[in-house]
Protein backbone atom coordinates (compact mmCIF):
# COMPACT_ATOMS: atom_id res chain seq x y z
CA UNK A 1 0.00 0.00 0.00
CA UNK A 2 2.74 2.40 1.03
CA UNK A 3 4.69 1.64 -2.09
CA UNK A 4 1.67 2.31 -4.28
CA UNK A 5 1.07 5.59 -2.47
CA UNK A 6 4.61 6.72 -3.03
CA UNK A 7 4.22 6.24 -6.77
CA UNK A 8 0.73 7.64 -7.14
CA UNK A 9 0.51 11.27 -6.09
CA UNK A 10 -1.70 12.16 -3.13
CA UNK A 11 -3.53 14.65 -5.27
CA UNK A 12 -4.71 12.03 -7.70
CA UNK A 13 -5.96 9.72 -4.94
CA UNK A 14 -7.90 12.45 -3.13
CA UNK A 15 -9.45 13.66 -6.38
CA UNK A 16 -10.70 10.18 -7.19
CA UNK A 17 -12.02 9.56 -3.68
CA UNK A 18 -13.89 12.84 -3.49
CA UNK A 19 -15.64 12.80 -6.83
CA UNK A 20 -15.77 10.47 -9.77
CA UNK A 21 -15.41 11.84 -13.28
CA UNK A 22 -18.83 10.46 -14.12
CA UNK A 23 -20.76 12.39 -11.48
CA UNK A 24 -19.00 15.80 -11.79
CA UNK A 25 -18.23 17.66 -14.97
CA UNK A 26 -14.53 18.49 -15.21
CA UNK A 27 -13.99 22.23 -15.68
CA UNK A 28 -10.67 23.19 -17.21
CA UNK A 29 -11.20 26.63 -18.70
CA UNK A 30 -11.12 28.86 -15.65
CA UNK A 31 -8.86 31.44 -13.99
CA UNK A 32 -7.91 31.10 -10.32
CA UNK A 33 -8.33 34.55 -8.72
CA UNK A 34 -8.30 33.60 -5.04
CA UNK A 35 -5.69 31.85 -2.97
CA UNK A 36 -4.34 28.82 -4.80
CA UNK A 37 -4.93 25.39 -3.36
CA UNK A 38 -1.88 23.93 -1.65
CA UNK A 39 0.31 21.77 -3.78
CA UNK A 40 -0.55 18.16 -2.92
CA UNK A 41 2.60 16.52 -4.22
CA UNK A 42 4.54 14.59 -1.54
CA UNK A 43 7.51 16.92 -1.43
CA UNK A 44 5.57 20.14 -0.69
CA UNK A 45 3.46 18.26 1.84
CA UNK A 46 6.61 17.09 3.64
CA UNK A 47 8.05 20.63 3.51
CA UNK A 48 4.91 22.07 5.09
CA UNK A 49 4.82 19.36 7.72
CA UNK A 50 8.47 19.90 8.64
CA UNK A 51 7.92 23.67 8.87
CA UNK A 52 5.17 23.05 11.41
CA UNK A 53 7.05 20.36 13.33
CA UNK A 54 10.42 22.12 13.50
CA UNK A 55 9.00 25.70 14.11
CA UNK A 56 10.95 27.17 11.24
CA UNK A 57 8.62 30.17 10.90
CA UNK A 58 8.84 30.83 14.63
CA UNK A 59 12.64 30.80 14.55
CA UNK A 60 12.65 33.10 11.53
CA UNK A 61 10.46 35.59 13.38
CA UNK A 62 12.59 35.41 16.51
CA UNK A 63 15.75 36.00 14.51
CA UNK A 64 14.24 39.25 13.20
CA UNK A 65 13.50 40.23 16.80
CA UNK A 66 17.07 39.44 17.73
CA UNK A 67 18.33 41.53 14.83
CA UNK A 68 16.40 44.58 16.02
CA UNK A 69 18.07 44.25 19.42
CA UNK A 70 21.36 45.25 17.83
CA UNK A 71 19.96 48.06 15.67
CA UNK A 72 20.04 51.73 16.67
CA UNK A 73 16.66 52.50 18.22
CA UNK A 74 14.38 54.89 16.37
CA UNK A 75 13.04 56.39 19.61
CA UNK A 76 14.60 59.00 21.88
CA UNK A 77 15.32 58.38 25.52
CA UNK A 78 13.39 61.17 27.24
CA UNK A 79 14.17 62.88 29.64
CA UNK A 80 17.86 62.34 28.89
CA UNK A 81 17.42 63.20 25.24
CA UNK A 82 14.85 65.68 24.01
CA UNK A 83 13.22 66.22 20.66
CA UNK A 84 14.01 69.29 18.58
CA UNK A 85 12.01 72.47 19.25
CA UNK A 86 11.59 75.63 17.20
CA UNK A 87 12.56 79.03 18.63
CA UNK A 88 8.91 79.88 17.94
CA UNK A 89 7.69 77.03 20.14
CA UNK A 90 4.63 78.09 22.12
CA UNK A 91 4.84 76.65 25.60
CA UNK A 92 4.31 77.99 29.09
CA UNK A 93 3.46 81.68 29.31
CA UNK A 94 5.74 84.25 30.89
CA UNK A 95 5.60 87.99 31.54
CA UNK A 96 8.86 89.65 30.61
CA UNK A 97 10.76 92.59 32.03
CA UNK A 98 12.88 95.29 30.44
CA UNK A 99 16.63 94.89 31.01
CA UNK A 100 16.29 97.47 33.78
CA UNK A 101 13.97 95.12 35.65
CA UNK A 102 10.84 97.16 34.98
CA UNK A 103 7.90 94.99 33.97
CA UNK A 104 6.87 95.42 30.37
CA UNK A 105 3.12 94.93 30.56
CA UNK A 106 1.21 98.22 30.29
CA UNK A 107 -2.24 96.69 30.71
CA UNK A 108 -3.45 97.52 27.20
CA UNK A 109 -5.57 94.35 27.37
CA UNK A 110 -5.03 93.47 23.71
CA UNK A 111 -4.13 89.93 24.70
CA UNK A 112 -7.27 89.66 26.79
CA UNK A 113 -9.32 90.90 23.85
CA UNK A 114 -7.80 88.58 21.26
CA UNK A 115 -7.68 85.43 23.38
CA UNK A 116 -10.07 83.00 21.62
CA UNK A 117 -10.42 80.87 24.72
CA UNK A 118 -10.95 83.92 26.97
CA UNK A 119 -8.33 82.55 29.32
CA UNK A 120 -6.80 85.91 30.29
CA UNK A 121 -8.17 88.26 32.96
CA UNK A 122 -6.61 91.67 33.49
CA UNK A 123 -7.29 94.44 35.93
CA UNK A 124 -5.25 97.62 35.95
CA UNK A 125 -4.78 100.84 37.82
CA UNK A 126 -2.13 103.58 37.89
CA UNK A 127 0.83 102.82 40.09
CA UNK A 128 2.06 105.25 42.75
CA UNK A 129 4.57 106.70 40.26
CA UNK A 130 1.72 107.35 37.80
CA UNK A 131 2.54 104.61 35.28
CA UNK A 132 -0.21 102.26 34.21
CA UNK A 133 0.35 98.67 35.25
CA UNK A 134 -1.71 95.57 35.85
CA UNK A 135 -2.81 94.62 39.33
CA UNK A 136 -4.28 91.34 38.16
CA UNK A 137 -2.96 89.31 35.26
CA UNK A 138 -4.46 85.84 35.43
CA UNK A 139 -4.18 83.13 32.80
CA UNK A 140 -6.23 80.00 33.14
CA UNK A 141 -3.81 77.49 31.64
CA UNK A 142 -6.56 74.88 31.53
CA UNK A 143 -8.50 77.10 29.12
CA UNK A 144 -5.51 78.21 27.06
CA UNK A 145 -5.24 76.60 23.63
CA UNK A 146 -1.63 77.79 23.06
CA UNK A 147 -2.50 79.60 19.83
CA UNK A 148 0.05 82.35 20.47
CA UNK A 149 -2.33 85.20 19.63
CA UNK A 150 -1.53 86.90 22.96
CA UNK A 151 2.16 87.23 22.17
CA UNK A 152 1.36 88.38 18.64
CA UNK A 153 -1.06 91.01 19.98
CA UNK A 154 1.33 92.34 22.60
CA UNK A 155 2.83 95.69 21.50
CA UNK A 156 5.66 95.58 24.07
CA UNK A 157 6.59 91.85 23.91
CA UNK A 158 5.48 91.47 27.52
CA UNK A 159 3.42 88.29 27.37
CA UNK A 160 5.24 85.53 25.55
CA UNK A 161 4.82 81.81 25.26
CA UNK A 162 8.15 80.50 26.40
CA UNK A 163 9.94 77.31 25.38
CA UNK A 164 9.00 75.38 28.53
CA UNK A 165 6.52 72.55 28.16
CA UNK A 166 7.39 70.65 31.33
CA UNK A 167 4.95 72.42 33.64
CA UNK A 168 2.41 69.67 34.20
CA UNK A 169 0.85 69.76 37.65
CA UNK A 170 -0.70 67.33 40.06
CA UNK A 171 -3.72 69.49 40.80
CA UNK A 172 -5.94 71.57 38.56
CA UNK A 173 -5.68 74.75 40.64
CA UNK A 174 -1.92 74.97 40.10
CA UNK A 175 -2.65 75.80 36.47
CA UNK A 176 -4.57 78.96 37.33
CA UNK A 177 -1.60 81.30 36.94
CA UNK A 178 -1.58 84.76 38.48
CA UNK A 179 0.65 87.71 37.76
CA UNK A 180 3.35 86.73 40.25
CA UNK A 181 3.66 83.27 38.76
CA UNK A 182 3.90 84.64 35.23
CA UNK A 183 6.53 87.20 36.22
CA UNK A 184 8.48 84.47 38.02
CA UNK A 185 8.38 82.38 34.85
CA UNK A 186 9.76 85.34 32.95
CA UNK A 187 12.52 85.89 35.49
CA UNK A 188 13.56 82.25 35.27
CA UNK A 189 13.37 81.82 31.49
CA UNK A 190 14.38 85.29 30.26
CA UNK A 191 17.78 84.19 28.94
CA UNK A 192 16.25 81.63 26.62
CA UNK A 193 13.18 83.72 25.70
CA UNK A 194 15.37 86.67 24.73
CA UNK A 195 17.63 84.43 22.65
CA UNK A 196 14.66 82.90 20.85
CA UNK A 197 13.15 86.29 20.04
CA UNK A 198 16.56 87.41 18.81
CA UNK A 199 16.80 84.31 16.60
CA UNK A 200 13.39 85.03 15.06
CA UNK A 201 13.44 88.84 14.79
CA UNK A 202 13.59 88.92 10.99
CA UNK A 203 10.38 86.99 10.65
CA UNK A 204 8.20 88.16 13.53
CA UNK A 205 5.73 91.04 13.52
CA UNK A 206 6.92 94.52 14.11
CA UNK A 207 10.23 94.70 12.38
CA UNK A 208 8.76 93.28 9.19
CA UNK A 209 5.84 95.68 9.31
CA UNK A 210 8.12 98.62 10.04
CA UNK A 211 10.45 97.62 7.26
CA UNK A 212 7.57 97.24 4.79
CA UNK A 213 5.97 100.54 5.75
CA UNK A 214 9.34 102.31 5.57
CA UNK A 215 10.08 100.92 2.13
CA UNK A 216 6.56 101.86 0.96
CA UNK A 217 7.15 105.34 2.31
CA UNK A 218 10.46 105.57 0.48
CA UNK A 219 8.86 104.52 -2.80
CA UNK A 220 6.01 106.99 -2.30
CA UNK A 221 8.43 109.83 -1.50
CA UNK A 222 10.53 109.01 -4.53
CA UNK A 223 7.43 109.04 -6.72
CA UNK A 224 6.28 112.32 -5.19
CA UNK A 225 9.65 114.01 -5.64
CA UNK A 226 9.94 112.90 -9.26
CA UNK A 227 6.40 114.20 -9.85
CA UNK A 228 7.22 117.54 -8.27
CA UNK A 229 10.39 118.04 -10.25
CA UNK A 230 9.97 116.51 -13.69
CA UNK A 231 13.22 116.47 -15.60
CA UNK B 1 24.45 53.91 38.29
CA UNK B 2 24.31 55.82 34.96
CA UNK B 3 23.26 52.66 33.12
CA UNK B 4 20.62 51.87 35.72
CA UNK B 5 19.11 55.33 35.17
CA UNK B 6 19.36 55.70 31.41
CA UNK B 7 19.00 52.03 30.35
CA UNK B 8 21.58 52.54 27.63
CA UNK B 9 25.27 53.12 27.18
CA UNK B 10 26.35 55.93 24.89
CA UNK B 11 29.71 57.48 24.22
CA UNK B 12 30.09 61.17 23.52
CA UNK B 13 32.11 64.26 24.26
CA UNK B 14 31.39 66.29 27.38
CA UNK B 15 30.14 69.69 26.20
CA UNK B 16 29.65 71.30 29.58
CA UNK B 17 28.19 71.20 33.03
CA UNK B 18 25.56 73.53 34.51
CA UNK B 19 25.29 75.05 37.98
CA UNK B 20 23.16 72.16 39.21
CA UNK B 21 25.65 69.39 38.37
CA UNK B 22 23.95 68.15 35.20
CA UNK B 23 26.42 67.14 32.52
CA UNK B 24 25.76 67.56 28.83
CA UNK B 25 27.13 65.31 26.12
CA UNK B 26 27.13 65.31 22.37
CA UNK B 27 27.86 62.75 19.69
CA UNK B 28 26.76 63.65 16.14
CA UNK B 29 27.13 59.99 15.13
CA UNK B 30 23.61 59.49 16.46
CA UNK B 31 20.64 60.94 14.61
CA UNK B 32 19.16 64.31 15.61
CA UNK B 33 17.12 63.84 18.74
CA UNK B 34 19.60 61.35 20.16
CA UNK B 35 22.79 63.23 19.41
CA UNK B 36 22.63 65.48 22.52
CA UNK B 37 21.85 64.23 25.96
CA UNK B 38 22.03 65.15 29.60
CA UNK B 39 23.32 63.13 32.50
CA UNK B 40 21.40 64.41 35.50
CA UNK B 41 23.27 65.31 38.65
CA UNK B 42 24.08 62.34 40.88
CA UNK B 43 22.62 64.41 43.73
CA UNK B 44 19.06 63.84 42.50
CA UNK B 45 19.47 60.07 42.32
CA UNK B 46 16.48 58.46 40.69
CA UNK B 47 14.38 61.63 41.10
CA UNK B 48 15.59 63.04 37.80
CA UNK B 49 13.11 65.07 35.79
CA UNK B 50 13.01 66.75 32.39
CA UNK B 51 12.35 70.11 34.02
CA UNK B 52 15.71 70.06 35.85
CA UNK B 53 17.47 71.35 32.73
CA UNK B 54 18.02 75.12 33.14
CA UNK B 55 16.90 77.46 30.31
CA UNK B 56 20.33 78.07 28.76
CA UNK B 57 21.03 74.37 28.33
CA UNK B 58 17.39 73.67 27.49
CA UNK B 59 17.92 75.77 24.39
CA UNK B 60 20.92 73.72 23.32
CA UNK B 61 19.40 70.39 24.33
CA UNK B 62 16.26 71.13 22.28
CA UNK B 63 18.36 71.86 19.18
CA UNK B 64 17.25 75.51 19.04
CA UNK B 65 20.88 76.55 18.80
CA UNK B 66 24.00 74.66 17.86
CA UNK B 67 26.26 76.64 20.17
CA UNK B 68 26.09 75.54 23.80
CA UNK B 69 25.79 78.35 26.38
CA UNK B 70 29.48 77.88 27.18
CA UNK B 71 30.26 79.22 23.69
CA UNK B 72 27.37 81.60 22.90
CA UNK B 73 26.61 83.33 26.19
CA UNK B 74 22.96 84.22 26.80
CA UNK B 75 21.79 87.42 28.46
CA UNK B 76 22.05 87.65 32.23
CA UNK B 77 20.37 90.35 34.33
CA UNK B 78 20.59 90.83 38.09
CA UNK B 79 16.81 90.48 38.48
CA UNK B 80 16.74 87.03 36.95
CA UNK B 81 15.90 84.13 39.23
CA UNK B 82 17.51 80.76 39.67
CA UNK B 83 15.97 77.91 37.75
CA UNK B 84 13.81 75.46 39.65
CA UNK B 85 12.46 72.14 38.55
CA UNK B 86 8.72 71.57 38.28
CA UNK B 87 7.66 71.85 41.91
CA UNK B 88 4.21 70.37 41.51
CA UNK B 89 3.48 67.82 44.21
CA UNK B 90 5.99 69.29 46.66
CA UNK B 91 5.29 71.71 49.53
CA UNK B 92 6.84 74.51 47.43
CA UNK B 93 4.26 74.05 44.66
CA UNK B 94 2.55 77.17 43.35
CA UNK B 95 -0.90 77.79 44.78
CA UNK B 96 -3.01 80.44 43.05
CA UNK B 97 -4.05 83.52 44.98
CA UNK B 98 -5.61 86.83 44.08
CA UNK B 99 -3.27 89.75 43.48
CA UNK B 100 -5.97 92.37 44.09
CA UNK B 101 -8.05 93.12 47.18
CA UNK B 102 -11.58 91.76 47.19
CA UNK B 103 -14.16 93.84 45.31
CA UNK B 104 -16.68 93.60 48.13
CA UNK B 105 -15.70 94.28 51.74
CA UNK B 106 -17.96 92.37 54.06
CA UNK B 107 -19.77 94.47 56.64
CA UNK B 108 -19.74 93.27 60.20
CA UNK B 109 -22.97 94.39 61.86
CA UNK B 110 -22.66 96.20 65.21
CA UNK B 111 -23.70 94.10 68.21
CA UNK B 112 -27.37 94.39 68.97
CA UNK B 113 -28.24 96.41 72.09
CA UNK B 114 -30.28 94.54 74.58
Amino acid sequence: MLIICSFVSANAILKNVARSALAVQQRTNYKQVGKCDPDMEWKPIMDRASQTVFWTELLKGLSITLGYLFKEPATINYPFEKGPLSPRFRGEHALRRYPSGEERCIACKLCEAICPAQAITIEAEPRSDGSRRTTRYDIDMTKCIYCGFCQEACPVDAIVEGPNFEFSTETREELLYNKEKLLTNGDKWESEIAANIQADYLYSGYLTIEYLSLSCLAVAMQAASSADFPE
Amino acid sequence: MPFYRTDELKTGTLVGEDDYGNKYYQNPMYFMGRSRWVEYSPAVGMDYDGSQVPPEWHRWLSYMSDEPPTVAKLVKYPWMQKHTENLSGTPQAYVPYSTVPAKIQAWTPPPKKR
